[in-house]
């Protein structure tokens, strides 16, 4: 009993307590109400939008956008990692290369981006895919090289070689690893969707806020903001219970 | 008419143990040498306990029959056949067990294995005691229990040699009894050579029908031990036979 209020409750009254002192603030006109709007009106407005319908084609939009950069930067980390972790000579021809890419600020790119491939799709697909590559190649490298060296030994002791060696003890050795990488990455991602959407778009969550910014709609602001939140940590709890599943055999994982 | 003859059932695949020759082996890291000229022969189906202070060179001369080290001079032949040649069955147990984490009990067992090993797997889990146990993971088992299942993926291949890298070091005093016997008992019924490296006399007695003590790279003592199975370890013989071995090691 005491345990489920200090792990479901506590968490929350803090957040609770906030809202409670913003709503009460603002309708008092305190501050100004339409740069702080209370939160039944972000809420009306939250309402309002998915009536309409409006908000599903940006999230639609946004979605679509996060995940194909994902898929492609994840795809291209993933791969450079493995190969980077398993050959050396592949690790000297391109780790290097990589590194000097990796420190310069992705969201740095992004006038390149547009001046070389436009407002559409393909720029803000690019500089996603370019911002989750490096998390996930930098702790897939990681991964695969720390790989307890008896295992490996083992292994080839008993027989396992080339892919066999790499699918029973190379890869489940570095999916933990992996894993951190992959959740990481899903922060870079919707940051740099954030970013992207806000500078150089016609659609999406971003350009929703920045267009209510200009109409001084700042409740579409907040609820923008809040969507990206839900998504964020949405994303957060299926990766988590993606690694919690694939990690079972390691009692850190086990509830 | 005459019936087409009908070929022979094909014998259950029997282990043929295997005969270990050591010609003039060397070994050096560097500057350093760590074994140097090793002559050694061991018969098939012997069991060797291989005993030495740490650093004597003792593990070195495993890893080095196991194609773990290349060696630096020497040859290693197995049944005749150079060691590059031959394809002689071997398999390794470690201090450590080394069972994957992320692959269930039965599932180590089996690692590497293609066809159906299944059933195979089961009866030699069962050799050492752990059916109940094929679908844990190896973290949820006592050191003991893991050493058994290392144990038992070194059976299933039906070595021709088995070779014991420490197994029992990290065990308590009553689980490496009762590893001791297992071992014993698995060997006898299966015939293999066996290659025991530790540091423990008392075990090396208790098991081996041979000692070879290890010193600065080189044999030093080599003897049998004919002493009838199951040991007592407080016999008259045994007693004589550790103390020979261990009053060599410290040289006193």
């Amino acid at each position: 009993m005491k345990k489920t209020f200090q792990t479901k409750v506590l968490p929350w009254v803090i957040p609770a307590l906030v809202l409670l002192l913003w709503q009460v603030v603002s309708s008092l006109q305190i501050v100004s109400p339409s740069l702080f709007p209370p939160p039944t009106n972000v809420f009306l407005s939250f309402w309002g939008l998915i009536s309409s319908f409006v908000l599903f084609e940006h999230i639609q939009i946004s979605l679509m956008r996060a995940f194909t950069g994902l898929l492609i930067g994840g795809f291209i980390g993933l791969s450079l990692g493995i190969l980077n972790g398993w050959s050396k000579l592949s690790y000297f021809t391109f780790d290097t290369s990589i590194q000097m890419i990796r420190n310069v600020p992705h969201l740095a790119l992004l006038p390149l981006a547009i001046v070389w491939l436009g407002i559409g799709e393909t720029s803000k697909i690019f500089l996603v895919a370019l911002g989750v590559m490096f998390p996930i190649y930098i702790n897939t490298l990681h991964g695969i090289r720390s790989v307890n060296q008896g295992y490996v030994e083992m292994g080839k002791m008993y027989g396992l070689k080339g892919w066999k060696l790499f699918r029973h003890v190379y890869l489940p050795g570095a999916l933990p690893s992996i894993f951190v990488g992959f959740r990481y990455a899903l922060g870079v991602m919707w940051l740099t969707l954030i970013v992207a959407e806000t500078i150089a778009t016609s659609d999406g969550l971003g350009y929703l806020a920045m267009n209510a910014r200009q109409f001084m709609q700042t409740e579409v602001i907040i609820v923008t903001i809040i969507i990206y939140a839900l998504f964020g940590k949405l994303a957060d709890v299926i990766a988590q219970m993606g690694e919690r599943r694939a990690l079972r055999w390691n009692p850190t994982y086990r509830e | 008419m005459l019936k087409k003859p009908v070929a022979p059932e094909p014998r259950a695949e029997e282990t043929v143990p295997v005969n270990i020759r050591l010609d003039r082996l060397q070994k050096s890291f560097g500057a350093k040498q760590v074994l140097t000229e090793v002559d050694l022969t061991i018969q098939p189906g012997q069991f060797v306990a291989i005993v030495g202070k740490s650093g004597s060179g003792k593990s070195t001369l495993l890893r080095l029959i196991a194609g773990l080290e290349k060696p630096t001079g020497g040859q290693i032949s197995f049944n005749g056949q150079s060691s590059d040649e031959s394809d002689a069955n071997m398999t390794m147990m470690y201090q450590d067990s080394r069972l994957l984490p992320w692959k269930t009990v039965i599932n180590n067992v089996g690692l590497g294995l293609s066809g159906d090993w299944h059933n195979r797997a089961e009866s030699v889990l069962e050799s050492v005691g752990l059916l109940s146990y094929k679908e844990e993971w190896p973290s949820t088992l006592s050191g003991g229990q893991q050493q058994r299942v290392a144990l038992a993926r070194a059976l299933i291949r039906k070595p021709q040699l088995l070779m014991l890298d420490e197994p029992l070091s990290a065990l308590d005093a009553l689980t490496r009894i009762e590893m001791q016997n297992l071992i014993e008992e698995l060997q006898q019924e299966n015939g293999f050579t066996a290659l025991l490296v530790t540091h423990d006399v008392r075990e090396a007695v208790r098991l081996a029908d041979r000692i070879l003590l290890i010193e600065n790279g080189t044999i030093t003592l080599d003897v049998d031990n004919y002493a009838p199975r199951p040991r007592d370890l407080s016999s008259q013989g045994m007693v004589a036979l550790e103390k020979k071995v261990l009053s060599k090691i410290m040289g006193t």
